[in-house]
């Protein structure tokens, strides 16, 4: 157990902090849900961060770090599956990566190079042609799309299955967390600025209390998802998953009431965070999957 | 960062362990219901004896006072066993986490030499007298008086929820020499010295847990003040830099949550809602684990530990709450004398948010310095 950043993880921290400088401000004038960044992915792939993970000095943890990192943005793209799943694949499978879910709608399908089908317990892997993916309109704040039914996957074994599923989960544990500590920093700012009754909305207890429980669970989320991708024991995934999604639920609630009509415009970012983790919520098979994988993986249950 | 344990805390856990299963009666788990009582009190004398005996009871104090100045990390992996064991060491804990060194720092030669030896011998029991009728979370109103007659001091005043107090050897007493919050001095008072009544509240917690302490003229010679007139405030906050992670209640927590999920699982009634509960539990314990580790990591590097630890704590308390609501909702039969340790886990939990520092108070120490929102009005 040692905590300390290595001199490796402290220079890909620096560099990622230089690059997520120069695309911490919303564009003023957006006024939509799926801020997405093309500039931001073309950066990532010309500093060959998606390989991160390859990196024997730096390995799935470094690369859950900076997932969590870039996940602060207001902007995203496609980085925690490529990130933390794709280095599981074996043969050649373009990024980005996308997963569709029992036929649902997924984050970035129709742009996506892969899609990672999942029906029930069976995953296959599909590199989708144009027309088998299309883009639909959502409230969730990634673009959205829809991958053509009956579009034939490659399927991968039970063995090979599990443990994409357990990646998958450390990459929505990673995302979430940065997702959520950016959501309760925004809050924050709020409460810090705006006014009412005289004094500073954070001078008074009763969100005082609600944002310090929020920023309690945000926290363990980042212990988990970070541990997670250490150990690679597909227990401690299931974990940082489902406290994931737990957290997210209450602090989804939570960062909206403290923002009030503010938070519902979407001249303000807090949308841009609240409505991606409304996207993670169901992942995966929500927080009965989760706590289901818990059960199998840390109490035993067949 | 890596999460794994290295080969020598591997090797000091596994010590410990051995340790617990040759020394733990067999009946220990039904003992170790009343942290307080009699029994366990006495218990905990002839057991700290043995585990001084083994060098496990102060590893990281200074050789000079029997310890062999090893890491935080080893006395957190001490505490984990023992808390998940169901702290046999009873009160006992006090002195190695912050008492002793309290005193090592602040004490006069003569203090150190007549209090910390029987310490890092395992033979002695202390209380905290801080708590009072009207001061709780606002400590610093507290009222018990020591005033000046000659070269003595006379106390008066009253103490209350203090833990051991029954069986204790010494009180680590706060007490008012002057107005304000720098008139709070700190004393040393061993228990017999008359003028003192014990009467201890029965509680939810268990047997012998709580007391309410009077202090009725009690005289002491200026030998028992520690440090100077009115230094409390800065000897508590050293006190509490020592103790700030908290007794590592997750790990209790856990084995009990897993205890309780066996049962459910031969009884065959682990069906989706409980499979539910009891992975978020599990998963806020963990939370929980990890936090506490940080601080922990952060004391071994010699880094001052911030107001992550008001989070560490917090998280403590839900993953008791959470473990504690999964056994009374899913396994009530633990409640009503089917499984003793589950009790016994159940009774200690109950103070998780209240002992060493409301929850609430952690709420706002992580507002103002770990958020930094703007202060409330006062």
């Amino acid at each position: 157990m040692d905590f300390r950043l290595t001199a490796d993880q402290s220079a890909l921290v620096e560099a990622l902090d230089k690059l997520a400088a120069r695309f911490e401000a919303k564009p003023t004038a957006f006024r939509g849900f799926a801020l997405v960044s093309h500039e931001l992915e073309e950066e990532l792939a010309e500093g060959e961060y998606f390989d991160i993970a390859q990196v024997p000095e730096l390995g799935a943890l470094s690369a859950a770090m900076a997932v969590e990192r870039l996940a602060r943005l207001p902007c995203t793209a496609e980085i925690a599956l490529s990130l933390l799943v794709r280095p599981q694949l074996s043969g050649e499978w373009p990024r980005p990566l996308a997963v569709v879910e029992d036929g649902r709608p997924g984050r970035f399908v129709a742009s996506a190079g892969t899609i990672l089908v999942i029906e029930g317990g069976d995953v296959g892997l599909v590199r989708p042609a144009a027309e088998e993916v299309q883009p639909v309109e959502s409230l969730f704040a990634y673009p959205m799309g829809r991958l053509r039914d009956g579009t034939r996957a490659t399927p991968l074994s039970a063995d090979e299955a599990a443990n994409i599923g357990k990646w998958l989960r450390v990459a929505l544990a990673a995302e979430a967390s940065g997702l959520l500590q950016a959501a309760v920093a925004s809050a924050v700012e709020h409460l810090t600025v705006r006014k009412q009754f005289g004094r500073p909305l954070g001078t008074f207890q009763a969100l005082r209390h609600r944002m310090a429980e929020c920023a309690v669970l945000a926290g363990g989320v980042r212990w988990l998802a970070l541990k997670a991708a250490d150990t690679q024991d597909p227990g401690d995934a299931a974990l940082a998953a489902l406290h994931a999604q737990e957290s997210a639920t209450r602090i989804i609630y939570d960062v909206h009431q403290m923002l009030g009509a503010m938070g519902m415009t979407l001249e303000h970012p807090l949308h841009l965070w609240t409505y991606r983790l409304k996207a993670i919520l169901s992942e995966l098979g929500g927080r009965g999957g989760q706590a289901r994988a818990v059960a199998a993986q840390c109490f035993g249950e067949t | 960062m890596q999460f794994a344990w290295d080969a020598e805390q591997q090797r000091f856990r596994s010590t410990v362990r051995a340790f617990l299963a040759t020394n733990l009666p067999r009946d220990w788990e039904a003992l170790a219901h009343g942290p307080g009582s009699g029994a366990q009190s006495a218990f905990s004398k002839r057991f700290c004896a043995q585990l001084a005996q083994a060098g496990l009871l102060v590893p990281h104090w200074p050789k000079r006072w029997g310890g062999r100045d090893a890491g935080a990390w080893t006395a957190f992996i001490l505490a984990e066993e023992m808390w998940e064991a169901g702290e046999p060491r009873g009160g006992q804990y006090m002195n190695v986490n912050w008492i002793g060194p309290t005193l090592m720092r602040f004490g006069s030669e003569a203090q150190q030499a007549r209090y910390i030896p029987p310490m890092a011998r395992g033979e002695t029991i202390w209380c905290q007298g801080f708590s009072e009728p009207e001061a709780g979370s606002d400590l610093a109103s507290l009222r018990t008086r020591a005033e000046k007659h000659g070269s003595s001091y006379r106390i008066n005043g009253q103490k209350i929820w203090t833990s051991y107090a029954a069986h204790a050897d010494t009180c680590f007493l706060l007490a008012r020499t002057a107005p304000g919050r720098d008139g709070i001095s700190v004393f040393l008072v061993p228990m017999d010295t008359p003028g003192i009544i014990v009467r201890e509240i029965p509680s939810l917690i268990g047997e012998g847990d709580i007391h309410e302490v009077f202090w009725d003229d009690v005289e002491v010679s200026q030998s028992a003040l520690l440090g100077a007139e009115g230094q409390a405030w800065e000897i508590a906050r050293t006190a509490l830099s020592l103790e700030r992670v908290g007794i590592p209640r997750f790990a209790l927590a856990t084995k009990m949550l897993h205890r309780a999920v066996s049962m459910l699982q031969r009884a065959g009634r682990f069906g989706h809602g409980a499979i539910e509960q009891a992975a978020r539990a599990r998963a806020a314990c963990e939370a929980a684990r990890f936090y506490s580790y940080s601080i922990v990591d952060q004391r071994q590097h010699g880094i001052a530990p911030g107001p992550e630890a008001s989070a560490a704590r917090f998280a403590t308390v839900t993953a008791e709450r959470l473990v504690g609501e999964f056994v009374a909702e899913h396994v009530p039969e633990a409640l009503s004398g089917a499984e003793p340790m589950l009790l016994a886990h159940h009774q200690r939990a109950i103070v998780a948010g209240i002992a060493s520092g409301a929850a609430e108070i952690q709420l706002n120490l992580i507002a103002s310095e770990l958020l930094r929102l703007p202060r409330e009005p006062r």
